[in-house]
């Protein structure tokens, strides 16, 4: 009876000031918000990216140079220009300065049978792009330089013409396979296979197009061009693999084949301790702790950063309360002098104060829930708002309406009935 | 013969100013009997606002005893304080009588939120009606006038059933005809059995009272029945 009397009474309070309230609670509406969207991005990217990192295939290794392709220095004097690394991470495609470290010689080693007795099939791959003519105007196409086995490899199958074969690796054959999207972009509904494509000057033949995959890693296949390897070290004038995909014979010996393809690559290149290796071996599990490490950790940081406007918010609300404790001063001694405890107008104001962060807390939730949808129809994926995240945010509104409303009500409480009654 | 509701006795009240004392009150001897309408007068300064905040155990003398129904009030705490306020007091002040933007009837239920009397909320129709504001319960503080927000308040005083009710200058803002219907209010209040004690400095305010009491420099100067 009594509680809901002062829930209602601080409702009422809440309420006479309209516009007041809202503009205090909006630090916390805005705090709240962006800490639930924050989370809720953060949840949707990894669930984003360990979904596309599970097509990957668990059965493959991923094996990246060290630090990717120096492409400021190849795209300079190349035209179409060597980009990035085909790895999931973007950095090295940022970084610049960094070089290929794998090499043909790798390559058999890794396939040695000997050194690898796990690894059923291995294929290296030099990525880089071109500027190729659509049919909407130019566009930069990713093109990998690759080999028949990877077609396999990546379970891609082929809709028109023909993969390029081992032959026209070994010639260093001009010839090109375009995924099912590139394809259509380039030729629009003409049929593709026969066509010629200019990349850094040299003339490609395209062979084949491929059936449409579904997207997986980090590149969508459907939008590249494959060229035999030995084309892409000659058209992007490298000499060296910016990565190499090993298939292992068994899931259960991804990790022994990983140890086998370290050791081998070590040796190779003579380096003794592991850290310094210029290279590195992952598997799709491997990338995905990476990633939820990662995610993690940012959206902690992120969270962080919003948590700090809560901490505004919160002040805000004292001062607000201040103001208004000093506004009811005359009210504050009439209720005492007809009987209210010391305890009752403390209640009454830590009530008040924290009604009003709660309320800016659910207003957050709405808010944040708001930008995370709107941010995941443009960046393409589905946030999830958690029961956690919503948990938290009602948790910790309550909390700073708590902790910050503590002080003007204690200040409210020990006023003396004589002078709140006497207050002009 | 009849009970004492209020007994002070040897009432002092001493306020320190710097290095001087001031005595507000000097040794107040005071019985109000259950059922008398009292009127406490005198000029400015001469301790009636001290004396009503002890009465209404808003302040503690600084020597003296007060029995108040019965129980000696004189040194307890703020909490007990405030719960015989609630139970045994009902003011009426002068101006900022009632919560804004708040209902008649929930201004006239404010004591009963700090109470434990459970039937204090039933009476409160019956008590706005007998101040005469039945048919605007449901109005706010901000809609009503001088001499209806004094009888809201009087209707607050009343709820609990206290032992008496201080008013404290309660005709201050009214013009004369509504200072009439109020002590006239008042009066039938006292008829119904209540314990008044009323501090005003006005004569025609005070001839409504039973018995008047003036006060000089923190003592009784003299005690008149009314006519």
């Amino acid at each position: 009876m009594k509680a809901i009397t002062i829930i209602k009474q601080s409702f009422k309070a809440i309420f006479a000031n309209k516009g007041r309230s809202f503009l205090t609670t909006l630090g916390i509406v805005i705090g709240i918000g962006s800490v639930i969207a924050l989370m809720a991005l953060g949840a949707g990217v990894k669930t984003t990216i360990s979904s596309r990192i599970s097509t990957l295939g668990t059965k493959n290794l991923i094996i990246r140079s060290g630090g990717g392709l120096s492409q400021n220095a190849a795209s300079a004097h190349m035209g179409g220009g060597a980009s990035g690394a085909p790895g999931p991470t973007a950095q090295e495609g940022i970084g610049g300065g960094s070089t290929s470290t794998l090499t043909t010689a790798d390559l058999a080693t890794v396939r040695d049978k000997k050194k690898n007795p796990y690894v059923k099939m291995a294929v290296g791959t030099v990525s880089g792009s071109a500027i190729l003519t659509t049919t909407a105007g130019d566009n930069r196409f990713s093109i990998t330089g690759t080999e028949p086995d990877h077609f396999k490899i990546q379970n891609y199958s082929i809709g028109k013409g023909a993969f390029f074969s081992q032959t026209d690796v070994d010639n260093r054959a001009k010839v090109i396979v375009l995924g099912s999207q590139a394809a259509t972009d380039l030729f629009g509904s003409k049929a593709a296979v026969g066509r010629d494509l200019t990349i850094s000057e040299a003339v490609y033949k395209v062979v084949g197009v491929l059936k449409k995959v579904d997207e997986s890693g980090f590149t969508n296949p459907n939008n590249q061009a494959y060229i035999p390897y030995t084309a892409a070290f000659d058209s992007f004038q490298v000499e060296k693999f910016s990565g190499m995909t090993a298939l292992v014979t068994d899931e259960n010996r991804v990790n022994d084949a990983k140890a086998s393809i370290q050791k081998t690559l070590l040796a190779n290149h003579g380096i003794k301790d592991k850290k310094l290796a210029d290279f590195n071996v992952n598997s799709s599990a491997d990338l995905l702790s990476t990633v939820s490490s990662i995610t993690g950790i940012m959206t902690s940081l992120l969270s962080g950063i919003a948590a700090i406007s809560l901490l505004v918010g919160g002040i805000g609300i004292m001062n607000i309360m201040l103001v208004s404790v000093t506004e009811r001063t005359r009210e504050i001694g009439l209720r005492k002098a007809v009987g209210a405890k010391t305890g009752d107008i403390l209640g009454q104001f830590v009530v008040e104060a924290v009604l009003l962060t709660l309320t800016g807390g659910l207003l957050g939730i709405g808010l944040g829930y708001g930008i995370a949808t709107a941010a995941g129809k443009m960046l393409g994926f589905a946030p999830a708002v958690t029961p956690n995240a919503i948990m938290l945010a009602v948790g910790v509104s309550s909390i700073v309406g708590l902790v910050f409303g503590i002080y003007p009500a204690a200040k409210a409480a020990r006023l003396d009935p004589i002078d709140a009654l006497r207050y002009e | 013969m009849s009970e004492n509701v209020i007994e002070l006795k040897g009432i002092q009240k001493v306020y320190k100013t710097g290095d001087e004392d001031t005595a507000a009150l000097a040794g107040l001897d005071l019985n109000v009997r259950r059922g008398e309408f009292v009127a406490v007068m005198g000029p400015s300064g001469s301790g009636k606002s001290t004396l009503m905040n002890i009465m209404g155990l808003l302040d503690r003398p600084t020597a003296g005893s007060y029995m108040l129904a019965g129980q000696d009030v004189s040194r307890l705490s703020v909490g007990k304080r405030a719960a015989i306020r609630n139970k045994e007091i009902g003011f009426v002040f002068q101006q900022f009588n009632l919560l804004p933007r708040t209902t008649v009837r929930e201004n006239v239920l404010l004591p009963t939120i700090y109470g434990k009397d459970k039937q204090a909320a039933q009476r409160v129709d019956r008590i706005i009606d007998e101040v005469g504001l039945s048919d605007r319960s449901k109005y706010r503080s901000n809609q009503l006038s001088g001499g209806q927000i004094q009888r809201v308040a009087i209707a607050r005083a009343l709820v609990m059933e206290p032992s008496i009710i201080l008013a404290d200058e309660p005709t201050g803002n009214l013009d004369t005809k509504k200072s009439q219907e109020i002590m006239n209010l008042l009066k039938d209040i006292n008829a119904k059995g209540a314990t008044i004690v009323l501090i005003t400095h006005e004569e025609s305010v005070a001839a409504y009272a039973d018995r008047v009491i003036r006060l000089i420099d923190g003592v009784i100067a003299g005690t008149e029945a009314a006519s």
